[in-house]
């Protein structure tokens, strides 16, 4: 009996529920909108330490072909600077691609500590 | 990597100096034990890889048909001699992956992964994802990529 009274909410607890869904079917305007920012990867800035027209020996391996030379940094595509980065896969979805790939990797991950751990 | 059985072609993969085949150690066994006249192997692939730098080690894929004649595409340098070549060191680490002996610019891998991408058999990768390959195996040869 003290129990279900106890589970009873009071009159307190049930006007401050109405006060909170009332509030969230207010209507408002907001005072100023966002400029929408599409959600953006960081931009790297190409900073090679490599600069414009050095020579990369050995490259010009056909004969009378002349020394390669390096390029200023904006003329390589904006994908280069991220090689070294691990590959970012886009969100398909429960069944898209990036999710085999992930299980994939943990399949391995976990194929290989259980390698290590039978050595153990 | 070769088959035994008589009707089938047979496969050999070796690694040859450009301009500089017939030496006996690698070439003349290899291809003599199937039937191959070497010195026309020879004289064909020194003709096809004229217009590479002389000593530039060239993979080629022959292939021997039962009746022994022969026929072989060269492919573009290893990656791993590239690397070498771009970066100036000789010869790998002794421990790969653990060791740093030279440092090189995602440039310098750009115009390798340029180098890699005119094979047939990468023809079907992106220049992106054989940047990545390059950037991998420069690992393995103790070379450190660096933006």
């Amino acid at each position: 009996m003290s129990l279900r009274n106890c589970l009873r909410k009071t009159h307190l607890q049930k006007t401050h529920r109405a006060v909170v869904n009332n509030f969230f079917q207010c209507r408002f305007y907001a005072a100023s909108a966002k400029p929408a920012t599409p959600a953006q990867k960081p931009t790297v800035q190409p900073k090679s330490s490599c600069p414009a027209d050095t020579v990369l020996p050995g490259l010009n391996y056909l004969k009378n072909q002349p020394p390669v030379l390096a390029l200023p940094d904006e003329e390589y595509p904006p994908w280069l600077w991220t090689v070294l980065l691990p590959k970012e896969l886009e969100d398909d979805g429960p069944g898209g691609r990036k999710e085999r790939m992930e299980r994939r990797k943990e399949n391995k991950q976990r194929i290989r500590e259980r390698n290590f751990m039978s050595t153990q | 990597m070769s088959k035994t059985a008589k009707a089938k072609d047979q496969v050999v993969r070796l690694l040859i100096s450009a301009g500089k085949a017939a030496p006996t150690p690698p070439v003349g066994p290899a291809l003599g034990a199937r039937g191959v006249k070497s010195m026309d192997f020879c004289k064909e692939f020194n003709a096809r890889t004229a217009h590479i730098e002389s000593g530039v080690p060239t993979p080629t894929l022959i292939t021997i048909r039962p009746d022994r004649t022969f026929s072989f595409i060269t492919k573009t340098p290893p990656t791993s001699y590239l690397l070498k070549k771009v970066a100036g060191i000789d010869k790998g680490p002794a421990k790969p992956g653990h060791e740093i002996l030279a440092t090189i610019s995602l440039k310098h891998v750009h115009e390798i992964a340029k180098i890699k991408a005119t094979d047939d058999h990468m023809s079907h990768l992106s220049l992106e994802n054989i940047a990545r390959m390059v950037v991998g195996t420069a690992r393995t040869v103790g070379i450190q990529v660096v933006p």
